[in-house]
């Protein structure tokens, strides 16, 4: 009887244990591709993803950044070494500093080709469908409008080489380059809406598309259609905040005149760059101190330098225990930080709230400022750069026969910190307005002494040597390098 | 007849039904044949086998010399066997024990008493499936006796087993408390997972570092593929088979009691600069390169030396263990119980490793043709483990570099802090790093099996184990709220995760054992067995802890849900296999494996591989004509065999999209998707393909053993994520099978026994020379690994041609030593920065590979590799009457080691504290050739990798001693104990080596593709303890 009840277990053991299915099992947790794409939820899901790239640390957190250290508005200070050959045009292809944002800028790039390959199918609301594809656009624009404006050219991966995994793609020219930009950035200002509301604000808008497209052109020589791009943001629902620092101020933040920035939410997903950009005692990391030379292009009483720069004996409330402190001469080397992108919780602590903006009417209003000078002459930008001008000074500092030196000095002051300065310098030398040789020549003391900018090498950065290397010669380097 | 009708007619449905549904199940049948030899009865001789001590020895077999007939004895060691008129010898034979043969004579009883076997020769081997006469193996198997893995102060049996088999290499990844050892088998096989395949009790059951090494009885590592083939998916890398201990039927209850403490302490610190020094370093910085230095050093407060970091960090650690274990056996069953607790405190503050182990064994016969066990496993193994591995926030990097001027605390008790100064750099006190870290992580496993084994016909056996192996992980990580150190932490929080995995096997197999016409010896085993191995997680975040106190460290009193997260996991694999051994004399082995394995992590098209292997043995000795009187056995072997590896992410068939992207529009949260893996619809089998030959040769009455092997392993179809352009994004590349890598190499072990009187001498020795090359890389020419540091240094790359992590820099050629050499330097004729005036005397002089005047990164070449030409072993056991002295050195030749920790140590454009080699540096003509000048520049990047950090990492190393001493019998048996033995170990005693970093076991730090880079990580420590070993 033992034996029968053992023999009888061990068949149902044996049977148990083979089944033709076994081997079947399925990844829990994550969607398959084809069980994506179904309907709006998903699309705007899509789209949601477009954005996520920029708050990593290695991008807007910081890396994207490191760019505009070749400018004369502020010393790298912080603790990178190699961000000293960066800012004395003395790196190489393979400096780790140049290679980190690279990525990102693609990653973004494939995510919009997600959407245009997969939302047009969709069946869903037009005009939801119409945004998403107008936000896939303009991402798509801006990740390779942040190629542009740092290596002039990259591969154009396109939405067939996407899906045929064909990543190792030739460098078109920088016009062919600068054209995909700007039919992405069209259909983008014709798919997305003028304006959100609630929960969907700091979603680019036309205006923004238009704005990007403004700044696009001028950096084309564009200067007709970079001033009819620029005054249908004038003329949209993107004026001015009435306080310059109402950009930079977490209440504020989100107003029309921001047309695009990088949003923070506090304990949610949080940008690095106040962290890097705040003094140590205060929580920060202490990089990019903005140098005398930057604070004496400020003219007295211009409250735009109160509103930007950190100096010695601003009281601040840092918040928490700390309350109302000092900030004193020694938390830099320089003796000033940007003020641009932090805050303090009322707890203590950065205040995880601050966005990034990067892009602003008032940046627009001088875009249209210079197109209209450089194509008319003194005088021609007058509106635009005054309205820019006296939101900070009052009325009473409108000037009249404004030129490039005006222009110039107006761009640096309102747009200090913004990552703006060095690609602006470089456009203007190009467009014969300075000497960027002789600029960089000029010693502006310890923290930039003169530097050799070198012409063509210096007008593109290199080109990550990791990817010359693993592209197998497909990938030419930039000149120069 | 001696079956009865019944008992046959159900063996016999048994049969049927094994063999019914195996093929029914997939299509794959199993066949074998067998034929029942009758027996002739003539007359009957009957007798009791017993041991050394005269206790019975159950289960010896008595065989008919010359014939097929044998028996086995019953539990109080009686047998009875028929035998013919014409039959004249009994040979009586028990494992570990030498053979008996005995002359009939025409007697009726015959009783035997038989002597442990001095030699191993007729010991068998554990392998898959069964074990092996060690003299029928024709494989590659390095055993591992139990022995000499006991009471050596280190938490897991991988570390013990470091040097004591050839071909089997243990890597330690730093010393932190518990910190397991990498076990690769016969050099490095993939990029992959290079971790053998470890069978416990029978079990393939991840780790062997959850076992108490007390309980081991020994290992057995599957080297070539004959051998190893029968675990065909997961022998790739080799098998690992554990054996723990286990009671003896008829076995008096024996009680034995392990009991060692010791303590440990760091070998070797870093040399820094102290703190007047390092200030005027700092500044001949700014005086170089002619700017306005940073005023704070010159601030008097910084020049005055008050802290040596490292000194602060590493203190006396301590290792405590108490393990007991209690067998026996009656007539039917027999029994192992052992229990044992270890603890470690590591030498930083605040980082420990405890285990408490749990273990029976046990056998019962329930009749005499059903027998049942079960091996149960409990182990719960808790520890705090530091940061240790990082160039940015690791402890000891922290503490190599952390400025020495400052205290450890200030006046009002606050801990010091770098946020004084940028020129300090972004390092958190180290000190206070340790004391207040709180990241505790449990292990509770289950191990258990239970088999069955039924006895169908007389040699035909039906077997069959089921197992399971359960882990539940949990990790409980508080990170206080730091508000003054310069990395900062917001807001506390507490993570708490939680993780469950498990796996069930059940394996069902049958075994048939034959002799043919007196010559020819048969052995087949083949099944079915499958194995679930299933994970479950979730991990929940809190924030806001008002109150820090421990009592207060749960999330009830958190203040915000940052985040919940979890997952599950499942992979399942199924298998057919089948081995037959045939040998004809003992003279001629032959051995054939197939398998067939299938396995959930690829789709459908490409589950299935198969994986065959042969080999072949001739046991030259047994030769008629060989006759040597100084040779006592000689063996030569050869194997060819196909092994496979599918230890990858599963489902990289499939395009996978990740949901919960986050973001925000307008102060509110969003989530997005985007595409998190690319699919690779091909993905299939990685597979190795290994040739083996080897000799054994034993002389001189066995006390010279020799045993030579040469091996060649292939790995194809390795499965490779090539460093791929950015221009992919970031989602996952998926692995293709692409690339190819080859092991090869020489392997020698030798043994040596002797006893000149009461002097009993034993040396082995061992030895693997073996050369890893990549052969195929698909597409990409290179693999890159993980960069050093803050700056991202690129140290390592894998190139065909080349070993895996060959390290890739410059060639340097001095410094500059004056502004002449600079100028008229070809290697240098037209890179710009010599224009610009950015090269200086006293910066290094590289060498310009491609010829083009430019030192840029085209000028990289390999400049060494991180695999030894030799790994050895050497032990040497010395036991005097009642005194033993072990010693085990172990050590490796030929390799380089980059010390990337002295490499950033020199270089003055960090800010931090530096080595205190940098005084030697250059200033002015002829100081120095190698070690730069002082600058905050980094034109020429003297410190980029080059070969100026590439060192001999070569050592030789006295792993551990013990001396030990019994107690006289008389003395302890008046106590009523029956054995008791104090001893004195020491760990990690002395090392001989070039290498100037803290230890050159230095270990992996990206997965297998970066091997000895110095990224200070815990260093192993120097331990001594004292032990007893009491047995009553």
């Amino acid at each position: 009887m033992k034996k029968s009840i053992y023999i009888i277990s061990m068949f149902f053991l044996v049977l148990g244990a083979c089944s033709d299915d076994y081997l079947d099992t399925e990844p829990n947790g994550q969607s398959t591709s084809d069980q994506f794409w179904r309907n709006g939820d998903d699309a705007v899901a899509a789209a949601n993803a477009l954005y996520e790239p920029m708050m990593s640390e290695e991008f807007y957190g910081h890396s994207e950044q490191t760019f505009e250290i070749c400018s004369d508005d502020f010393w790298r200070a912080g603790d990178h070494g190699e961000d000293q050959a960066i800012e004395d045009f003395t790196f190489d292809a393979s400096n780790a500093q140049l290679r980190h944002s690279y990525r990102f800028k693609y990653e973004i790039v494939n995510r919009a080709h997600a959407i245009l390959i997969n939302v047009p199918d969709i069946e869903m609301d037009q005009a939801l469908k119409d945004r998403v594809l107008g936000e896939a656009y303009f991402m798509r624009g801006f990740a390779r409008w942040r190629q542009h404006v740092i290596y002039g050219a990259l591969p154009i991966v396109s939405e067939e080489n996407y899906i045929n995994n064909e990543f190792n793609q030739p460098k078109p020219t920088v016009a062919e380059f600068q054209a995909a930009i700007e039919a992405d950035w069209l259909m983008a200002a014709d798919l997305l809406p003028d304006s959100y509301s609630g929960a969907d604000l700091g979603r680019p808008t036309s205006g923004t598309a238009n704005g990007f497209l403004a700044k696009l052109y001028l950096y084309m020589d564009d200067l007709d259609r970079a001033i009819t791009a620029g005054e249908s943001v004038i003329n949209g629902p993107y004026g001015l905040a009435p306080g310059f620092g109402d950009s930079f101020t977490i209440a504020t933040e989100n107003n029309p005149e921001v047309l695009f920035a990088v949003q923070s939410l506090d304990n949610w997903t949080t940008q690095d760059y106040m962290i890097y950009t705040t003094p140590r005692p205060w929580g920060g990391w202490d990089f990019h101190e903005p140098i005398q030379d930057l604070v004496d292009e400020f003219e007295v009483g211009d409250p735009r330098l109160d509103a930007s720069i950190f100096q010695p004996g601003d009281i601040i409330n840092i918040g928490g225990d700390e309350g109302d402190v000092e900030y004193a001469a020694d938390f830099s080397q320089t003796g000033y930080h940007f003020r641009k992108f932090a805050s303090w919780r009322e707890t203590g602590g950065l205040n995880g709230d601050q966005n990034i903006p990067i892009l602003r009417s008032a940046d627009v209003y001088l875009l249209v400022a210079e197109a209209k000078i450089r194509r008319d002459g003194p005088g021609a930008g007058d509106a635009e750069l005054n309205a820019v001008r006296t939101r900070s000074l009052g009325d009473g500092a409108a000037i009249t026969g404004a030129d490039m030196t005006a222009l110039i000095h107006e761009r640096r002051v309102e747009l200090a910190g913004e990552n703006q300065r060095f690609a602006d310098l470089k456009r203007w030398h190009r467009a014969g307005i300075i000497d960027l040789v002789e600029h960089f020549q000029i010693d502006r003391g310890q923290f930039k002494p003169s530097r050799n900018f070198v012409v063509p090498r210096h007008y593109y950065f290199a080109i990550p040597q990791r990817e010359i290397d693993l592209s197998n010669g497909i990938l030419e380097q930039n000149e120069g390098y | 007849m001696k079956f009865k009708m019944k008992d046959i007619g159900l063996k016999m449905a048994v049969i049927m039904l094994f063999f019914f549904i195996v093929p029914f199940s997939k299509g794959h049948a199993v066949t074998i044949s067998f034929e029942n030899v009758l027996e002739i009865q003539d007359r009957i001789i009957t007798g009791q086998v017993t041991d050394e001590n005269g206790q019975p020895l159950p289960g010896a077999t008595v065989q008919i010399k010359g014939g097929n007939t044998g028996t086995t004895t019953d539990f109080d060691g009686y047998y009875t066997i028929e035998v013919s008129n014409d039959e004249t010898v009994l040979v009586f034979s028990y494992i570990g024990y030498e053979m008996k043969e005995m002359p009939i004579e025409g007697q009726v009883s015959i009783n035997v008493q038989l002597e442990p076997s001095a030699t191993q020769l007729e010991d068998v081997v554990v392998v898959g499936y069964g074990t092996q006469e060690k003299t029928k193996v024709t494989g590659s198997v390095a055993s591992v006796s139990g022995e000499s893995l006991q009471n050596i102060p280190v938490p897991g049996a991988s570390q013990a087993l470091q040097g004591r088999a050839s071909g089997v290499n243990v890597v330690r990844n730093g010393g932190a408390p518990g910190q397991e050892g990498q076990i690769r088998v016969r050099g490095m096989g993939t990029v992959n997972n290079a971790s053998p395949l470890v069978v416990i009790d029978g079990v393939p059951a991840g780790s062997i570092d959850d076992i108490n090494p007390n309980d081991i009885a020994s290992i057995e590592v599957l080297k070539d593929a004959s051998t190893s083939a029968i675990y065909g998916l997961r022998a790739a890398n080799g098998v690992v088979l554990v054996t723990t201990k286990k009671g003896r039927k008829n076995q008096k209850l024996t009680v034995s009691l392990n009991v060692y403490a010791g303590f440990s302490s760091a070998i070797k610190l870093v040399d820094v600069l102290e703190a007047p020094d390092l200030a005027m370093l700092k500044n001949e910085r700014y005086t170089n390169d002619g700017i306005e230095g940073n005023e704070i050093w010159n601030n008097p407060y910084y020049a005055v030396q008050r802290t040596n970091w490292q000194d602060e960090l590493l203190g006396s650690g301590s290792t405590n263990n108490v393990d007991f274990t209690v067998t026996g056996g009656s007539e039917k069953s027999a029994y192992s119980i052992s229990g044992g607790y270890f603890n470690e405190e590591g030498m930083i503050k605040n980082s420990y490793y405890k285990r408490i182990n749990f273990r029976i064994n046990s056998d019962h016969e329930l009749t005499d043709w059903l027998t049942f066990g079960e091996n149960m496993q409990l182990t719960r193994q808790s520890g705090n483990f530091l940061n240790t591995n990082s160039a940015q926030t690791g402890i000891l990097w922290s503490a190599i570099r952390f400025n020495p001027a400052l205290p450890v605390r200030n006046e009002d008790d606050s801990y010091s802090s770098t946020q004084v100064s940028t020129e300090f750099g972004d390092i958190n006190n180290p000190i206070f790093s340790a004391e207040t870290v709180d990241n505790e992580e449990t292990r509770n496993r289950l191990l258990g099996n239970i088999y069955t084994e039924f006895d169908i016909l007389k040699g035909l056996q039906f077997k069959a184990n089921f197992a399971v192996d359960a882990t539940l992980y949990d990790r409980d990580n508080f990170s206080i709220q730091v508000t003054d150190q310069i990395r900062q932490n917001d807001i506390a929080d507490l993570t708490r995760e939680y993780r469950e995995q498990y796996s069930l096997l059940s394996e069902y197999y049958v075994t048939y054992q034959t002799n043919l016409a007196d010559a020819h010896n048969l052995k087949f085993v083949g099944g079915y067995t499958t194995q679930a191995f299933e994970t479950d997680w979730f991990s929940a975040d809190i924030d806001g802890f008002s109150n820090e106190d421990s009592s207060q460290r749960v999330p009830d009193s958190g203040e915000i849900l940052d985040d919940i997260s979890g997952n599950k996991e499942k992979i399942r694999l199924a298998s057919y296999f089948a081995r037959l051994n045939y040998d004809y004399r003992g003279k001629y082995l032959l051995s054939a494996v197939f398998r067939r394995d299938g396995t959930s992590r690829f789709a459908k098209e490409n589950r299935w591989g198969n994986f065959p292997a042969f080999s072949a043995g001739w046991r030259v000795s047994e030769e008629s004509w060989f006759n040597s009187g100084v040779v006592d056995n000689m063996k030569l072997t050869g194997s060819w065999g196909r092994l496979g590896n599918q230890n990858v992410d599963p489902f990289q068939y499939l395009a996978l999209i990740n949901t919960s992207r986050r973001y925000s529009f307008g102060g509110e949260q969003v989530t997005g998707a985007s595409l998190s893996r690319i699919p690779n619809v091909n993905i299939g089998w990685e597979t190795a393909e290994m040739t083996d030959i080897g000799l054994e040769l034993d002389m001189f009455e066995y006390k010279l053993t020799t045993k030579l092997g040469y091996f060649i392993k292939d790995t194809k179809d390795m499965l490779l994520a090539p460093a791929s352009l950015y221009s992919l994004g970031s989602a996952t590349i998926p692995d293709q099978n692409v690339g190819a890598v080859r092991n090869s190499g020489f392997e020698v072990e030798l043994g040596y026994n002797d006893t000149f009187g009461d002097l009993k001498l034993n040396v082995s020795a061992n030895a693997s020379f073996i050369k890893n090359e990549v052969l195929d890389l698909g597409e990409a020419e290179f693999l890159q690994s993980q960069f050093y540091g803050r700056p991202n240094q690129e140290i390592t790359r894998t190139f065909v041609g080349e070993p895996i992590g060959t390290f890739y820099g410059w060639r340097t050629d001095g410094l500059y030593q004056n502004t002449a050499e600079v100028a008229n330097d070809p290697n240098i004729t037209n890179d710009p920065r010599r224009e610009a005036g950015s090269i200086q005397p006293g910066d290094v002089r590289f060498v310009d590979v491609t010829g083009d005047g430019v030192i840029d990164d085209n000028d990289r070449v390999v400049l060494g590799k991180p695999f030894p030409d030799v790994n050895y072993g050497l032990n040497v056991g010395i036991a005097y009457k009642d005194f033993d002295l072990n010693a085990f050195f172990l050590g490796e030749a030929g390799v380089d080691i980059f010390n990337a920790d002295r490499m950033q140590g020199l270089d003055p454009t960090y800010p931090f504290n530096m080595y205190a080699e940098t005084l030697d540096r250059w200033n002015g003509e002829g100081t120095s050739n190698s070690i730069p000048r002082m600058t905050t520049n980094r034109d020429n990047l003297n410190h980029r990798t080059s070969d100026l950090f590439m060192e001999n990492g070569g050592f030789f190393r006295l792993k551990n001693i013990t001396l030990g001493y019994s107690l006289p019998d008389q003395v302890v048996n008046a106590v009523g104990i029956t054995q008791c033995r104090v001893y004195i170990t020491g760990q990690n005693v002395f090392t001989i080596t070039d290498y100037s970093g803290m230890d050159p076991e230095i270990g992996y730090t990206d997965g297998n593709l970066q091997k000895n880079v110095d990224y200070a990580r815990y260093p192993q420590a120097r331990t001594f303890t004292l032990g007893t070993i009491i047995k009553f």
